[in-house]
């Protein structure tokens, strides 16, 4: 079996250690003997999402994410049919706030991908926290870091979790993320993926499926150490 | 002399002497106090300095480059106002003024060298009103806390430009530093290493990579590392500055050697950003006036006893303390722990107080890969984080201790280590592991 992860512009969009996610996913493969690879697009390259089992759109600062959404325009339509045909994307921070339809900040305004029914406006100061959810999707929490100026209004989706502590998608409403098919967005890095294996696999299984078919299963890994990471910070934070 | 100033000179006096007494590093108190007794005693105080304010501003290598510049002036007979121990923010630059004072109120000084965080230069500039700026380079640093990159650049420029007289002193190679100083209209200077040094691996995360004038894609002839090199836009020109102090034949090892004008530089330090750390300080004498030709010497002297590099001998143990705080110079500390190619310990310990930015995802920019080689004989990961460094060496595979007590991580490596140990820690790790270093020293003679 073989994943192929695809990297959305990382020259641009490559803020709060993304690449830690890539590594925790080409590891958690490779340690199964999944082979995996990962295509770092830059912003002039084509992208065939055909050929793409998981896409990782990051995270950048507010000018960096201005130049990329002009280029998101062009990709718009591939991208929105990966999705809907249960493509499996994790969009962090950055990422998130460009799959909705449109971030609104001082300096104006940065149009969305719109594959997700989520729009972002920017807020008086930023919500910079470490963060913990608790998710339906998981028994483990999940944790990690938040720094973000826009909040983001999910509508009617489904969010990624809980806050219990932190301050979530627009620090009133108590949930972050959103979940989508087999897209999940959020504000959380840290990186994400590393201390929430429970994600990383999630994202891995559904790649899987998709490509191989339902039966796959993923043998387990010894997560001793990432659970550890991650309890210490439940420990530390919830009291 | 308004009273009120004297009271602020005494009281904060009598306070940075207690907290030395009490074996308390911060100096901020006592600047602390004497802004609250007296509110203009910064800018008042910085009015009697006879000849230039110098500031130093950049992400990394502020401390060593303002230290260096002090001494350097020292060594052509001037009287220096200094912030040596890196005290950056307000309070800290008051002290280094009042501490400086005598008792009449009075402060005694030639020249200033004032090292400023970033965030902190909206108070401090307009108080010392400074004549020279170095600006050594911008890296991502603690996002939560200055946030994104853009923005202490927009905070610099501002300032730049309220001091339109001031004459910026900026590191060429570095396309950020460069824009602020060519862009703000300011009289500029340029340093910089005008042809590659070392081979350079391609997987470091680099800032900047579009031009920040018209936002295309710079070109690079080579990078030194991180986004430090040779660039051009060849969509609107913008380029590398002509360096006015340009480093060349540059040799790097267990010490460092170039030549700049018509001078052979050579200091016994290791690690290839020292070579900017020395070039800012000398292109600072430099542009102030003087020839330069007690540089060397001074640098032969030159012992800032601050965790950088620094030395230590324990129990047979040869250890060196490295403080490395974001990507770029924690991959700076990897490139001149892995010059040492005989078997070495590695410590590495990361705490998320408040001053060192509590967002640690920065770990994982780091190319901790690079560590893979067979001259490490261990790494144990320790500090507030230590938990997420191990994941952080896990996913690299490479095995790692854990041990969340530090003094008991480097005893433990004096006693079963191969003599050669390198501890790398994050800012608020440092002085800490400093007075433990020091404090074993005496113990394990």
């Amino acid at each position: 079996m073989k994943i192929t992860i695809g990297h959305l512009y990382p020259d641009l969009l490559n803020l709060y250690g993304d690449r830690g996610n890539i590594q925790c996913l080409m590891r958690r493969c490779q340690w199964r003997g999944i082979d995996a690879e990962t295509i770092a697009f830059e912003l002039n390259d084509p992208i065939d999402f055909s050929k793409l089992d998981i896409v990782l759109l990051g995270g950048g600062s507010d000018r960096e994410q201005m130049l990329v959404c002009e280029k998101l325009k062009e990709i718009r339509a591939d991208f929105e049919a990966y999705v809907e045909d249960g493509g499996v994307v994790i969009a962090i921070c950055g990422g998130f706030q460009l799959i909705g339809k449109y971030y609104k900040t001082e300096q104006g305004m940065i149009t969305g991908l719109d594959l997700v029914d989520l729009y972002t406006e920017q807020g008086e100061g930023r919500l910079i926290s470490n963060i913990i959810l608790e998710s339906d999707l998981f028994d483990m929490p999940i944790v990690g870091f938040e720094n973000h100026g826009g909040r983001t209004c999910i509508n009617q989706c489904k969010p990624l979790g809980k806050v219990l502590y932190g301050s979530g998608n627009d620090g009133q409403t108590g949930y972050e993320g959103v979940v989508y098919k087999n897209l999940i967005g959020t504000y959380l890095h840290g990186p994400l993926l590393p201390k929430n294996p429970h994600i990383a696999d999630w994202l891995i299984l559904r790649a899987l499926q998709k490509k191989y078919g339902s039966q796959v299963e993923l043998s387990p890994l010894d997560d001793s150490q990432e659970k550890e990471a991650n309890s210490y910070i439940c420990r530390r934070f919830l009291k | 002399m308004k009273i009120r100033r004297l009271i602020a000179i005494w009281a904060a006096k009598t306070a940075g002497f207690a907290c030395k007494k009490m074996g308390r590093q911060g100096v901020t108190w006592a600047g602390k106090i004497a802004m609250k007794v007296y509110p203009p005693i910064l800018s008042e105080l910085a009015g009697e300095v006879r000849e230039k304010t110098f500031v130093v501003c950049g992400t990394n290598g502020k401390t060593t480059t303002n230290n260096m510049l002090c001494a350097a002036l020292e060594a052509e007979g001037k009287k220096v106002i200094c912030n040596h121990t890196g005290s950056n923010m307000i309070n800290g630059v008051v002290a280094a003024y009042v501490l400086a004072a005598g008792l009449n109120g009075h402060v005694d000084a030639d020249y200033a060298c004032i090292e400023a965080d970033e965030a902190s230069t909206r108070y401090i500039f307009p108080a010392i009103m400074p004549d020279y700026m170095v600006l050594t380079n911008l890296f991502r640093d603690q996002l939560d806390r200055y946030g994104e990159i853009d923005i202490t650049m927009n905070i610099l420029e501002e300032m730049i430009r309220k001091i339109p007289g001031m004459q910026v002193i900026v590191n060429g190679d570095d396309a950020l530093s460069a824009y602020l100083a060519m862009d703000s209209g300011n009289p500029y200077i340029a340093y910089g290493i005008s042809s590659p040094v070392m081979e350079n691996e391609t997987n470091e995360i680099r800032e900047g990579r579009f031009c920040k004038k018209c936002g295309a894609r710079l070109s690079y002839r080579f990078y030194h590392y991180s986004q430090l090199g040779d660039y051009e836009c060849g969509r609107c020109g913008f380029k590398r500055p002509a360096l006015d102090f340009d480093a060349w034949d540059v040799k790097v090892g267990d010490r460092l050697s170039f030549r700049v004008e018509d001078r052979l530089i050579a200091a016994n330090y290791k690690g290839f950003y020292n070579v900017y750390n020395i070039l800012a300080a000398y292109a600072g004498v430099r542009t102030a006036g003087f020839n330069g030709e007690h540089f060397n010497e001074m640098l032969k002297k030159f012992n800032p006893e601050n965790g950088r590099m620094e030395q230590f001998r324990i129990r047979g143990t040869g250890i060196v303390l490295n403080l490395a705080k974001n990507p770029a110079g924690f991959n700076q500390n990897i490139t001149a722990v892995m010059q040492d190619q005989t078997q070495k310990d590695i410590i590495i310990a990361i705490n998320d107080n408040a001053q060192d930015g509590i967002d640690i995802s920065w770990l994982w920019d780091v190319d901790f890969d690079r560590f893979r080689e067979e001259s490490i004989h261990s790494i144990t990961v320790s500090g507030i984080r230590c938990q997420d460094m191990r994941l952080r060496m896990k996913y690299v595979d490479i095995p790692c201790i854990l041990d969340e007590d530090i003094e008991r991580a480097i005893r433990s490596r004096i006693s079963d280590g191969v003599g050669n140990l390198y501890v790398l820690v994050n800012y608020t790790a440092l002085f800490s592991t400093r007075n433990i270093l020091k404090k074993l020293e005496g113990e394990l003679k």
